[in-house]
């Protein structure tokens, strides 16, 4: 049995050591060019996953790998991995999206000079990734943490050469005087920079926690409390617990660090899926599905996080209404699913949230980790079929697409089925259930917050399918655009996009229909795993069993009446609007926007990003140069260089000519200050 | 072996001018592997004394200032060992850098028309005296932290000034006479006031010896004053805020190879006297000061980074870098806890790293592009990927992201001032901790736009023709940023040396719960593999 420990912790290291050496490789792959690079990224992606998988079965009976070994002697620190449930299960999303992903970029990015390169960002991102879901300590995870922000910065600004078509926004459009239209290079230090925003915030929640408890790991700040008693004697707790929240609000792109994340689309869309469904944004929910019990757990011992929870579900659902609606008016369609990524991830920080502020923490706790699975599924899915289109038709513009249904079948067909679980639509897809189970954890969770918060929950899901449905349309209906008919007259037809690219996506939009039919089951089952595993590491009891419905029909009586209802009436009512503006073009929306000042008014808010990325601009970038700029020239400048350097020399100069003058050559006046020399010491003597 | 360290410091200053001959008989390529030999032997002795846990040396000197004493300890070796390690590979560096620098020189001196060989002759005879001086500046700053004995402090402190001031004012650029009697005369400054506060507190305590002044009992008043002064002397060669009026000249005009000497190996000599002359030997007024100089370390650092936003000038840049990074080794100091001022020594070695190979990186793009002005620089990653990765590896070494050793440092630092703050229930260290830690977002910010202009982004007319750098130049950046990362994994390499010697001086305070259960950890594991 130790021997089989053994293996399995084994396992738990390579997951993440195997993609770093893979991407290690890259260097020595260069002669080759060509395919070799891909195929050993494969070969790196697939072993990594096979790995995850093999932790698997141990997970899913509850058990747990912990393993460490010495690192930063000099200050007692260990390494260590800690694959419980909760790391196993995100490890094989991570792992096995990440492959996917990989298998469509070898497509995606064939024929780039530069493949080296981006492959060794992706293992390099992958295996960072891997990192933070299975470090045992935080300050172990911060490399991840960095690793990813590291990859992200690399590969959003892939191309950096900043060449026109590269490039994010409408060209020449201002929003408060901030242009809206940004370079690779410039979206990859944005997104470094405003991370980094959220990195320094954790590390300062990192250290509080260290300087009282005198260790980083998870397991050890479990076991003993008496650190936690002691900063919430001096009221330190919630500050550092939301502190360390400010990690995840930078890294899962939350409010009011979201901004980065529409820039991040300047990378290869390979790369925006990567971001987006299996490393990066995901990593902040992470870390909150990493804290979030230990945080509640402490409420036994009399010490409670609300507040703490109370910042996690208002950021949830603030960033989840903010993105969706941009995602509504944006015209380019990596954007809109930027912006629909931001406010799912909403979602989830809603839930764990929320989760600690009811009774029933593994309700909340399932329902968001359930819907990260669901969301990496379709989110991959969808943008990776994204990438097809740009790659097809040449530009990131929906407006340039139109009437592509005919022409690419399947990636229509994909879209659709991943699109519905976007949209949450009702009993075939997953995204509807791990939905649902956030609406109900909300709704019954007791809080003071849960009624807006469910409101907002729901307006959101309203909003979802909405631009969900204007992108499908946008798309693949109506007239083509004139950029289309250009290309079709210029002999480049809209053709599907090849075997290595559709596949990926097409597997996963089929498998989110097949988890989706078998939802319920499929909650259930997590539901379960999740409530063992709290019980045991953290001894966080369900007050109570799995709530019936008597109200619903038996296969159903497992939901929220409410929340269900809700739910399908959230979908109806936005695939509906949907539909009307851009499948059946019933209404025309520009016109229906420039019918009245108070839509062309909320138009322009919405196109203008609620003007937060230019207040940002304004006030962390210009102002900031402004201030240093001014600093510079008046003071540097003046006082220290003018000032102390050649002040100090013009002052020697001065006082030397002062002494030159004395120096006649005249020996009678010499004799004349000698005398009267002489004649002060005399007097100063008699006096 | 006898006398390693006496070896080390000495050998080349008596090797110096042979390094001198050898350049001129037989040219560059010879005078740089002497030296590098040189360096690299005498690397090897500090860092094998280092491994053996330490060493001691002393000599009878004159009765007048006590013994002549070398010692290497958990403060002094990373100090040691990063300077004549950067000396060492710096030495291989500057061989295509001054053959170019030469060569400008002997073109402006006889215009286009001086004949191939007159140029080499130049060349032979130029390069004997650079390495001549090269071995001086190198050995004035090893024995300047072997030093156990203030005057003794006091006179290696000024003879890594004199060839200094010969390598800038022979070699730099634009007006090079005057910066270097700017640099001359501003540390020199230093220098003197800091003599003053060396000769309160050892005329007071009877001896100049540490050991001894350790031991004495000074009047506290004079303590104080003494350690202002000394503050002050060293605040000057560290470039603090108010006092770095010299530092953007200098490094900016300096040749390159100098430049990235000077830059973090030298100027952070001002941090190791603050380490030893105040924190160690008047524990009494460091505790007193500290508070000052945590403040001081914070202003410096945005300063010298709100500083380094405006610069077009890609070494001036740099420059301010390095006054804002001497911030960070100043905050350290001041937080005054084991992991804090751990974190400090450790931003020193990762900050001579990280700024030695930005420095390289910018001596590439002068040789080979031939200007440094960023706004007339962009998009040669594609020209000089190694140069390239490089600098990217340095910048983040600066920025303080893991995997790099900047992180390293970077933690523990402001670990160790929250420590502080949360020991003191001091409002101000909270503050001052929390801009701190905002200002590395200022610090990666201007790192990270500077490497944007240079490298990334659209390559302007007339660059499309750039060559990627030779060996000479390239190897020593990929030793650096290799090693950075290394580092950065795997720290104890350093911290197995300057923690154990931070946890026993008296002026590092209190030990925090945090420190105190993470060392008491590290006891059993860092006994056998510690190595001090």
């Amino acid at each position: 049995m130790a021997e089989h420990e053994g293996l399995l912790a084994a396992a738990a290291w390579l997951v993440w050591i195997v993609p770093f050496a893979a991407a290690l490789t890259m260097p020595a792959l260069k002669r080759w060019q060509g395919r070799v690079p891909g195929w050993a990224a494969i070969a790196g992606a697939a072993a990594s996953a096979l790995l995850a998988a093999s932790l698997l079965p141990g997970a899913l009976a509850g058990g747990e790998v912990h393993a460490q070994t010495s690192w930063i002697a000099a200050v007692g620190l260990e390494a260590g991995v800690l694959a419980d449930p909760l790391a196993v299960i995100m490890s094989n999303v991570v792992a096995w999206i990440s492959l996917l992903i990989v298998i469509y970029a070898t497509g995606y990015m064939r024929g780039d000079p530069h493949i080296v390169r981006f492959w060794f960002w992706i293992m390099f991102f992958v295996g960072s990734m891997q990192l933070i879901v299975l470090s045992d300590n935080l300050l172990q995870m911060f490399f991840g943490w960095e690793g990813v922000g590291l990859a992200s910065y690399a590969l959003i600004g892939f191309w950096y050469r900043d060449k026109k078509k590269d490039h994010v926004g409408t060209e020449g459009r201002t929003v408060l005087g901030m242009l809206d239209y940004y370079a690779p290079t410039h979206a990859g230090m944005k997104a470094f920079i405003m991370t980094k925003i959220g990195d320094v915030m954790m590390l300062a929640g990192m250290f509080l926690i260290f300087a009282y408890a005198g260790t980083f790991g998870f397991r050890e700040l479990v076991g003993d409390t008496a650190w936690a008693e002691a900063m919430g004697a001096q009221g330190l707790l919630v500050p550092a617990l939301v502190l360390l929240f400010g990690g995840a609000i930078g890294k899962s792109a939350q409010f009011p660090l979201n901004e980065w994340l529409l820039e991040a689309m300047t990378g290869p869309t390979a790369v925006s899926a990567l971001i987006h469904a299996a490393t990066m944004v995901k990593a902040g929910v992470f870390l909150v599905a990493r804290l979030g019990p230990i945080a509640f757990a402490l409420g036994a011992s009399g010490l409670l996080a609300d507040q703490f929870f109370e910042v996690v579900a208002w950021v949830g659902a603030i960033t989840a209404l903010l993105l969706a609606s941009q995602g509504m008016v944006n015209p380019e369609i990596k954007k809109v699913l930027a912006y629909s990524t931001g406010s799912q991830i909403g979602y989830m920080m809603m839930a764990f949230g929320v989760a600690g502020l009811s009774e029933q923490f593994v309700d909340g706790y399932t329902a968001g980790f359930y819907h990260l699975i669901s969301h990496a599924m379709f989110k991959a899915s969808l943008f990776m079929a994204a990438g097809s289109l740009l790659h097809v038709v040449g530009s990131r513009f929906m407006t340039d697409m139109g009437g592509l249904r005919r022409h690419m079948r399947k990636t229509y067909a994909f879209v659709w089925a991943a699109g519905l679980a976007l949209m949450g639509a009702p009993f075939i897809t997953t995204g509807f259930w791990s939905k649902d189970a956030i609406f109900a954890s909300v709704f019954e969770s007791g809080s003071e917050w849960a009624m807006p918060i469910f409101a907002i929950a729901v307006v959101t899901a309203v909003i979802t399918a909405f631009y969900t449905t204007r992108m499908i349309g946008m798309v693949f209906f109506g007239p083509k655009s004139e950029h289309v008919r250009k290309l079709e007259s210029e002999g480049h037809g809209i053709h599907e996009a090849p075997l290595s690219m559709w596949v990926p996506y097409g597997v996963l939009a089929a498998v989110t229909i097949a988890i989706g039919v078998m939802g319920l089951a499929f909650e259930e089952s997590l539901h379960h795993l999740f409530g063992g595993y709290l019980e045991e590491s953290f001894g966080i009891h369900s007050p109570h069993g799995e709530g019936e419905h008597p109200a619903l029909p038996a296969p159903l009586s497992g939901l929220n009446p409410v929340a269900l209802g809700a739910s399908l009436a959230a979908f109806g009512v936005g695939i509906g609007l949907g539909y009307a503006f851009y499948v059946g073009r019933w209404i025309d929306p520009a016109r229906f926007v420039a019918s009245n000042p108070v839509f062309r008014g909320m138009h322009a808010v919405l196109l203008s990003r609620w003007y937060i990325n230019a207040a940002i601009y304004w006030c962390f970038v210009v102002s900031p140069l402004w201030l240093a700029r001014g600093v510079f020239r008046y003071f540097e400048r003046t006082a220290i260089d003018a000032g102390m350097n050649t002040g100090l020399e013009r002052a020697v100069g001065w006082a030397a000519r002062v002494v030159q003058g004395a120096q006649t050559g005249i020996t009678q006046s010499y004799l004349y200050v000698f005398g009267a020399g002489l004649l002060l010491v005399a007097l100063m003597l008699l006096m | 072996m006898d006398h390693m360290l006496l070896q080390a410091v000495f050998i080349p200053l008596l090797l110096s001018p042979v390094a001198y001959v050898v350049g001129r008989r037989h040219g560059m390529a010879a005078v740089t592997w002497f030296s590098l030999a040189v360096l690299a032997y005498c690397t090897a002795l500090v860092a094998l004394a280092a491994l053996d846990g330490g060493a001691e040396e002393r000599h009878a000197w004159t009765g007048m200032f006590g013994e002549f004493g070398l010692a290497l300890d958990g403060l002094a070796s990373p100090f040691a060992i990063m300077i004549y390690a950067l000396s060492a590979i710096l030495a291989v560096y500057s061989r295509p850098y001054m053959e170019h620098k030469f060569a400008e020189q002997y073109r402006e001196a006889h215009g286009e028309g001086g004949s191939a060989v007159a140029l080499a002759e130049y060349v032979r005879a130029k390069s004997g005296t650079y390495h001549a001086l090269y071995l001086v500046f190198a050995m004035g700053m090893l024995g300047t932290v072997l030093a156990t004995n203030l005057i003794q402090f006091y006179v290696f402190f000024e003879v890594m000034l004199i060839p200094g001031f010969f390598l800038i004012a022979f070699w730099g650029d634009g007006p090079r006479r005057k910066i270097a009697l700017m640099f001359f005369f501003w540390t020199h400054v230093g220098a003197v006031v800091l003599l003053l506060g060396f000769l309160a507190v050892g005329l007071s305590a009877g001896t100049f010896d540490f050991a001894g002044i350790a031991a004495a009992a000074i009047d506290p008043d004079i303590v104080l004053v003494a350690a202002v002064a000394i503050a002050i002397g060293l605040g000057v060669k560290l470039a603090a805020f108010m006092f770095h009026i010299w530092l953007p000249w200098v490094h900016g005009a300096a040749p390159t190879p100098i430049s990235a000497l000077l830059s973090p190996v030298m100027i952070g000599i001002g941090a190791y006297g603050m380490f030893r002359l105040i924190m160690e030997l008047l524990p009494a007024a460091f505790s007193e000061l500290s508070v000052w100089f945590h403040v001081w370390g914070l202003v410096t650092m945005i300063y010298g980074g709100a500083m380094a936003l405006m610069q077009d000038d890609l070494k001036r840049l740099l420059a301010y870098s390095s006054i804002s990074q001497m911030g960070y080794l100043l905050f350290g100091l001041g937080s005054q806890s084991v992991l804090g001022l751990a974190g400090a020594e450790m931003m020193y070695v990762t900050h001579a790293l990280g700024k030695g190979i930005l420095f390289m990186m910018a001596g590439v793009i002068i040789v080979r592009v031939g200007t440094r002005s960023i706004s007339r620089l962009g998009g040669l990653a594609g020209r000089m990927p190694i140069t390239a990765t490089c600098a990217v590896i340095g910048a983040l070494t600066i920025a303080g992201v893991p995997p790099t050793s900047g992180f390293m440092g970077e933690w523990l630092l402001f670990y160790g001032a929250l420590e502080t703050a949360v020991e003191e229930g001091s409002t101000l260290r909270y503050v001052t901790f929390g801009l701190g830690l905002v200002a590395t977002a200022l610090t990666m910010s201007y790192m990270l736009w500077m490497i944007k202009r240079v490298f990334f982004g659209k390559m302007p007319e007339g660059l499309a023709g750039t060559r990627e750098a030779g060996w000479h130049m390239l190897a020593p950046m990929m030793a650096l940023a290799g090693f950075t990362v290394v580092l950065g994994i795997y720290p104890d390499i350093f911290l197995g040396q300057i923690v154990p010697y931070m946890s026993g001086i008296a002026g590092a305070g209190e030990l925090g719960p945090g420190t105190a259960a993470a060392l008491a950890g590290a006891g059993a594991a860092a006994a056998p593999g510690g190595g001090a």
